[in-house]
């Protein structure tokens, strides 16, 4: 054993307290997970900050990283929502509540809080991807959390109505007077009414101030692609505009080598990083 | 402080460490040496002229190894038990030994300690040897090392006539020879002759000076294409490189294994993603991955090139492509851009 005492690469047993379908087309499914012994909760959440990820891990399967979409105040546990892509996904969709499952995490950086606080936060999200910036805004609405930071600008878009996560929850954001929240779908729908349109689209016509503000993006691809001259356009710096990326990993913890851009690892020097860090670093995207 | 290993009495005393610990020495396989556990019948190959073909990091990152065992109907694991023996690499070339000095920085780092490099590496001497008359694949002087270069080593052996000359470089190396004959004056000047006669022999590969620099502002160039185009993508220079690293972790089913595997940034599966889309689609980027993780990305993390001219790549490539050309056709290519721009 090393100096610590402690493996990286053994997973924390934990069991599935709640799982259900987050999208009507079940490809989208959220499990809640808690911890089987109280100390390796208490090591979590001690070490736990929004934009973090974890492997998941399934004996006979292997492990895949998924980001974090619960706040620590929420309880002692953990929210993870998987998309239905490939055996593993699949695999994961059909456990159900009461299921012992294995993690490792939390890995990465996270959202840098403490360079954020006093700021506002404009936070603007795409598809599945939405997770961690869910986690984010959780984090952001406690009552001990909210002083630390100005406006709260959420914007979020999916396909459908019916790919909209933490819909319930999402529906309550509307009736609070500490911030903003805007929903889109990419077509009109009978009985949506919220924004219709692309992330992009939607955000130049919410236009944020970029004046002490910090630009939070996570989606697909394309809609990063569109939506980070979006936010240079309204005036916002590179340093601040943030986005997390994912890339294929095993480790996640900087020693398999596979997730690297330049010589940035994605997985402990991310995934969080600024479009000026971004700009620094070769196209190996 | 030098002792002497007479050459004669060499076998006797591995037979004496075996006692105590477990020795790997480079023997012969088939037409290569490897480095394999030491015992009475072993044929050595102590002074082959070239390197081992399997580089020794596998003694601390097996090319496969179990990282747990699990029981998937209970949902639970043991760990794996390391190590527990002491062990001695005997005859290790310097441009291997500095190569785990690197890989040391990724693997025993403050925040992620890998248990499984960090066992070995605490319970194992290095007894190096040093490399009198370097072969023409080899480069070390280019990269920063030499074929005395002493990191990571315990003990660094020249050869003299009939005896090693051994120079201390630990307090592991230190109560591994207390007990030898101290080696004389003459001897002492002999040794520091060899030393620098071998360091002359070898004649830089290629410019090292901005050859950071140069690759960084060749990203995007079709020069990654041109080195490229003869690849196989076959993996075996990164396989057989020292410094390489990468690995794969999957679960062996029929086992119950959770095992780790040698990977290579050479195979497209390496970073295709689950969505569909590689980063790395062709050679052309999977060889510029493995170029500038050498050459450049290193450099940001410790500063030092990432590769100790130990020129396995160089001899085991199946279509003949050297690092050293590919190096130089940088410089080059970088000129040409320059001259048409």
């Amino acid at each position: 054993m090393s100096d610590n005492g402690h493996n990286p690469y053994n997973p924390i047993p934990m069991h599935i307290v709640r799982a259900y379908y987050e999208s009507n087309d079940r490809s989208l499914k959220t499990f809640e997970l808690v911890f089987d012994h109280q100390k390796d909760c208490d090591q979590f959440f001690s070490k736990y900050n929004p934009g973090q990820f974890c492997q998941l891990s399934i004996f006979g399967k292997g492990e895949a990283p998924f980001g974090i979409a619960s706040a620590a105040w929420e309880g002692e546990f953990v929210r993870f929502t998987v998309q239905k892509m490939g055996s593993f996904t699949k695999y994961i969709h059909n456990l159900q509540a009461g299921d012992p499952i294995g993690m490792r995490g939390p890995l990465g950086n996270g959202f840098l809080l403490d360079d954020w606080k006093g700021k506002n936060i404009v936070i603007i999200g795409g598809g599945c991807a939405f997770s961690t910036l869910y986690a984010l805004t959780k984090h952001v609405h406690h009552p001990k959390h909210r002083p630390d930071f100005e406006e709260l600008i959420v914007i979020y878009g999916a396909r459908t109505s019916g790919l909209c996560m933490y819909k319930h929850d999402i529906e309550t954001w509307y009736q609070r007077n500490d911030m903003q929240i805007h929903q889109a779908i990419d077509v009109p729908e009978e009985d949506w009414s919220h924004h219709v349109g692309y992330v992009p689209d939607v955000l130049k016509d919410v236009a944020p101030s970029p004046q002490n503000a910090v630009a939070v993006v996570c989606g697909p691809p394309i809609m990063t692609k569109y939506t980070l001259p979006v936010l240079v356009d309204l005036g916002f710096a590179p340093e601040d505009i943030f986005t997390s990326l994912e890339k294929r990993m095993k480790c996640g913890i900087g020693k398999c080598g596979r997730c690297n851009i330049g010589s940035k690892y994605i997985c402990k020097d991310g995934p969080v990083f600024s479009l000026a860090e971004l700009n620094a670093l070769p196209a190996d995207i | 402080m030098m002792y002497i290993l007479e050459k004669k009495n060499v076998d006797q005393t591995l037979s004496e460490w075996s006692a105590k610990y477990e020795v790997y020495t480079p023997q012969k396989v088939e037409a290569y040496s490897q480095f394999l556990p030491f015992t009475e019948s072993s044929e050595l190959a102590l002074n082959e002229p070239l390197n081992t073909r399997y580089p020794p990091k596998s003694l601390f990152l097996p090319q496969s190894e179990v990282m747990l065992k699990y029981n998937k109907r209970l949902n639970k694991f043991d760990e794996i038990k390391i190590l527990p023996e002491k062990r001695i690499i005997f005859g290790i070339r310097p441009c291997d030994a500095s190569a785990i000095t690197l890989l040391d920085t990724v693997f025993d780092t403050d925040e992620y300690q890998d248990p499984y490099w960090t066992e070995r590496r605490e319970n194992t001497i290095l007894v190096g040897l040093g490399c009198s008359e370097p072969p023409s694949t080899c480069f070390c002087t280019t990269v920063g090392y030499g074929p005395f270069n002493q990191d990571g080593l315990d003990a660094l052996m020249t050869e003299l006539d009939d005896v090693y000359v051994v120079e201390i470089l630990s307090d592991k190396g230190q109560k591994l020879f207390s007990n030898f004959p101290a080696s004389s004056k003459d001897q002492e000047q002999s040794v520091l002759n060899i030393q620098l006669k071998a360091k002359d022999l070898m004649e830089p590969a290629f410019e090292t000076e901005n050859l950071k620099q140069t690759l960084d502002q060749l990203f995007e160039s079709d020069y990654w294409s041109e080195i490229a185009e003869s690849c196989l993508g076959c993996g075996i220079c990164t396989f057989l490189c020292p410094t390489c690293f990468c690995f794969d972790i999957v679960d062996e089913v029929q086992r119950n294994e959770r095992i780790r595997n040698w990977d290579t940034c050479m195979f497209r599966i390496y970073s295709q993603e689950a969505s569909g889309h590689n980063p790395r689609p062709t050679r052309a980027e999977r060889t510029r991955q493995r170029l500038m993780h050498k050459y450049s990305y290193w450099l940001d993390h410790i500063d030092k090139i990432g590769c100790t001219g130990c020129g396995r790549c160089v001899r085991h490539c199946p279509v003949g492509l050297d690092i050293r050309a590919m190096l130089r056709a940088a410089s080059n290519f970088e000129r040409e851009v320059v001259n048409v721009g």
